[in-house]
């Protein structure tokens, strides 16, 4: 049985300068089946020194629990926009987020990483569950995540 | 609406909501207990830097440390890609057993959040919260009223069954969810985001790297200050993340610590507001405190009992309350009838009027006499007024008076008054109600009439004079309403030949056990207890004669002593009965006489077929409390009822002393209450730890019983009025 739901999420807000070439970005991250409720998830994108660059999604309604997920809450805290359009439903546990971004070209192969930090109610957080470059080679390849991401996939257009 | 109608409205709706979020918290409640037992027993560690090093040492790839409720250190960390998770020893950081969350369904902690309804369920939650915690504040209200004040709320209960239940559990666990509802009302109120937690946006806080290694824990001074008692979570920096900090979070805040400098970058303080949640879960969670969890829980599931005892006090309240059909509203109404009534009877009557009066095209209105008042529009006013006790008001109208007192617009005004003339305080209140209104100055409609033992040919007369006070025909044909009957069948008889043309009978009559069905119906005999009444319904009447039971259902039979009353209708019919007849009866309860379960000393006071019920208790005295029995008869060979069964008791130890009374006979002992006065020094040493008394005969004895007590009781400064007041004295009279 196929137990993949589909959030389709299309962020298309930009918050770098606006840049004349841009394009659409793929990403699924499908969950682990652990026992639990559904997850918070927190899809976003850090340049190369590490530094929070932009909020593609979040998952998860409560604005209580967005602490859990802590590296993109510590590292988002000063981006007020950062909730702006892209926040949706929890995921819940062996299920798929796909998420839809415009990103600039300029943005690809220059060092910069999707992150994803996950929480789940009453189990361990997971920040950075999954870190991957945003490169032209690693698009395509399923890329493991420490604990609730099964993997995280993305296409570039 | 009154406290009683919140009370109730709220119950019976929220109720059954309340029921799940009782059970489930009774089963959530579990959890800290099976926590506290799970737990490897914790020894000390100084603090968090200490813990950090040795958790370190025994488990390298150690991520975060967390201190759970019940006190236990569990260490989270991944080895060779797989998250682990053990509980450690804080002693040495030595990894013991693998540690597992709750192992109780996910969805029972879902169902008490949120019924399984997502966020609208949440507010479903929060909303029968808050109803618990209305009708726990409305409870106190009416158990306070219900005792008589805060001093005696610790006093003896009284009432049917369900409502003692209701209300001796209700004084134990009304408290806890009380507190139950109101932290569950504050954490509800964060959830749904009406209260926020946050202490402000977390700092943007990085280690930095200036080519020196990674400071040891035990170097960092924010853990070496902090106790492992306030720690909730440590997490340590992320041996591939050069930029990655220390985080602490304890009770009092959280705090960011720099991996290479061990500066403490920063500090948030918890809010007020946290630290009040971490409170309010500990109390509804009952988390870090197992004995309080088992409190919590057994509070929980007591909310099933609340709800079922309620519906019963609810149903069988409407089941015996009389409803009056096109009742008008007050200020429309010409005719205002009040009813003042301890039992309920005289509602019948107030029906019967009203019916007949509005049938005259009259628009009345009937109310209880604690709604006493008078409109623009009010002509005439009746009140039917019965009498509880020694002449006062029935409980719920203790007031009128001074309600009455208060009232300017004043019409003409009749009293009619229900009692039983071999009461010295015949329709007493009836009487004091009459006066105040003529000293107060209100116009008579009819002289005050006082109705005998509920007869309808008296009340059909004074129908007449009103009817011809009013300048219209009024027709009063009252039938009296009586509980359904059930047929009972004789089993046996024993005869007594007492003095000249009144003999005695102890009748013994079989208990039809009422399936579930029936019972619930109100069909059928329900259970009782020796001390309940028997209502009998002699053929070719409607009024029902009630005798005093000496069985318990719990005996399997019902069983009566009838003394034969020259001239007396229903007594003339029993003693006529043969085994295998039949008689229709019904069941009154008699909650204010009949002993429950008590385990003080109990002092049975009982003359001639008084006796009875006394008897009763004492045959179901398995417990063997102390029961002590003073009996007054005339002759021990003729009206001595009961004599071989209470000998066969004293030997088993059921009675533990008898001391009789016999008047016609040669140093007999004269009456009852001088046998009480012989035994003076004993029942004084009883009554000072605690005694109960119980008084079954006539007026005239009670009185004598009554007056000896209060010598035997004035060196202890107390008094049978007292008693009365504490419950410890009843007595049942005829």
């Amino acid at each position: 049985m196929s137990r993949i739901l589909t959030t389709v999420a299309t962020a298309c807000a930009l918050a770098v300068p606006a840049v004349a070439h841009s394009r659409p970005v793929t990403m699924n991250v499908q969950l682990k089946d652990y026992d639990g409720d559904g997850a918070y998830l927190a899809v976003y994108l850090t340049d190369a020194q590490g530094a929070y660059v932009r909020t593609l999604w979040v998952a998860g309604g409560k604005a209580k629990y967005y602490k859990h997920l802590s590296d993109w809450n510590r590292l988002s805290a000063r981006d007020t926009e950062r909730l702006a359009g892209v926040t949706g439903a929890s995921v819940g546990a062996g299920r798929t987020l796909k998420v839809t971004a415009d990103l600039a070209d300029a943005l690809i192969d220059a060092g910069y990483e999707l992150r994803v930090d996950a929480a789940v109610e009453d189990m361990r957080d997971s920040p950075s569950d999954v870190r991957v470059p945003l490169t032209r080679q690693e698009a395509g390849k399923p890329h493991s995540g420490k604990r609730y991401v099964q993997s995280l996939t993305f296409e570039i257009e | 609406m009154g406290w009683k109608a919140l009370h109730r409205w709220l119950g019976l709706i929220a109720g059954c909501l309340a029921v799940v979020l009782g059970l489930t918290g009774a089963l959530l409640a579990t959890d800290p207990v099976l926590q506290a037992t799970q737990a490897p027993s914790s020894g000390a560690a100084s603090s968090v830097a200490e813990l950090a090093e040795r958790v370190q040492r025994a488990m390298p790839g150690v991520e975060e440390i967390r201190r759970l409720p019940s006190g236990a250190i569990v260490a989270f960390g991944f080895e060779d890609d797989q998250p682990q998770a053990f509980y450690v020893d804080p002693r040495d950081g030595r990894m013991l057993t693998v540690y597992q969350p709750s192992p109780l369904p996910r969805w029972a902690k879902k169902l008490h959040r949120s019924l399984l309804l997502g966020d609208a369920g949440r507010w479903g939650s929060a909303g029968t919260a808050l109803a618990m915690a209305v009708i726990s504040v409305s409870g106190l209200v009416l158990l306070v009223r219900r005792m008589g004040g805060w001093r005696q709320l610790a006093g003896p209960v009284r009432g049917t069954g369900p409502q003692r239940l209701h209300v001796l559990v209700g004084r134990v666990a009304l408290p806890v969810l009380c507190l139950s509802s109101v932290t569950a009302l504050y954490m509800s109120a964060t959830t749904l985001e009406l209260v926020t937690l946050e202490a402000g946006p977390e700092p943007d806080v990085t280690s930095v790297a200036d080519g020196q290694p990674d400071l040891p824990a035990s170097q960092l001074p924010l853990l070496r200050d902090t106790r492992v008692e306030d720690l909730l979570k440590l997490n340590l920096p992320h041996a591939t993340d050069p930029e990655d900090v220390w985080t602490v979070s304890t009770r009092q805040g959280q705090g960011w610590i720099d991996r290479y400098s061990g500066e403490t970058l920063a500090w948030q303080d918890a809010p007020p507001a946290q630290r009040l949640y971490d409170w309010a879960v500990v109390l509804h969670t009952g988390e870090s405190a197992w004995p309080w969890a088992v409190i919590l829980g057994l509070a929980g599931a007591s909310v099933p009992l609340f709800w079922i005892t309620g519906l019963l006090i609810w149903w069988q309240a409407r089941r015996a309350a009389v409803r009056i059909a096109n009742n008008s509203p007050p200020a429309q109404a010409d005719t205002l009838i009040f009813v003042a009534s301890e039992g309920g009877s005289t509602w019948g009557f107030a029906r019967t009027l009203h019916d007949a009066l509005a049938q005259n095209g009259h628009r009345v209105h009937t109310a209880g006499l604690e709604h006493f008042r008078t409109a623009a529009a009010t002509r005439r006013v009746l009140i039917l007024a019965a009498t509880h006790g020694e002449g006062q008001a029935p409980t719920h109208a203790r007031h009128a008076l001074e309600r009455i007192a208060h009232e300017t617009r004043k019409v003409p005004i009749a009293v009619l008054g229900f009692g039983d003339r071999q009461f010295p305080a015949f329709c007493g209140f009836a009487r004091k109600l009459e006066q105040a209104l003529r000293e107060a100055g209100w116009p008579q409609l009819l002289p005050l009439e006082c109705i005998h033992q509920q007869s309808s040919q008296q009340f059909a007369l004074w129908g007449e004079a009103l009817g011809k006070a009013l300048g219209e025909p009024l027709a009063l044909n009252h039938v009296p309403h009586l509980p359904p009957t059930t047929t009972l069948t004789l089993i046996a008889r024993r005869d007594y030949p007492g003095f000249a043309d009144r003999p005695a009978t102890i009748l013994r009559f079989r208990w039809p056990r009422t399936s579930w069905r029936d019972r619930l119906r109100g069909r059928g005999i329900p259970r009782f207890a020796a001390g309940d009444l028997v209502g009998i319904v002699p053929p070719g009447t409607s009024v029902p004669r009630f005798y005093s039971l000496a069985s318990g259902s719990e005996d399997g039979f019902l069983e009566i002593c009838v003394r034969r009353m020259p001239g007396g209708l229903c007594s003339t019919y029993l003693h006529g009965l043969k085994p295998g007849d039949t008689i229709e009866a019904f069941i009154r309860p008699n909650p204010g006489f009949t002993l429950h379960g008590t385990k003080r000393p109990v002092i049975l006071i009982g003359a001639g077929t008084g006796v009875a019920p006394l008897a009763g208790f004492i045959r179901r005295n398995d417990a063997r409390t102390p029961m002590h029995l003073y009996f007054g008869g005339r002759d021990p060979a003729r009206d001595f009822y009961f004599d071989t069964d209470i000998r066969r008791w004293l030997e088993e130890r059921r009675l533990t002393s008898l001391h009789t009374a016999f008047s016609r006979v040669p140093d007999g002992g004269g009456y009852v209450q001088d046998a009480l006065r012989r035994d003076a020094p004993q029942l004084r040493e009883l009554l000072a730890h605690g005694a109960i008394v119980r008084v079954c005969g006539s007026r005239p004895m009670a009185q004598g019983v009554a007056a000896a007590l209060d010598e035997i009781l004035a060196p202890l400064h107390l008094s049978v009025q007292q008693l009365k007041a504490k419950g410890r004295y009843a007595e049942d009279l005829f």
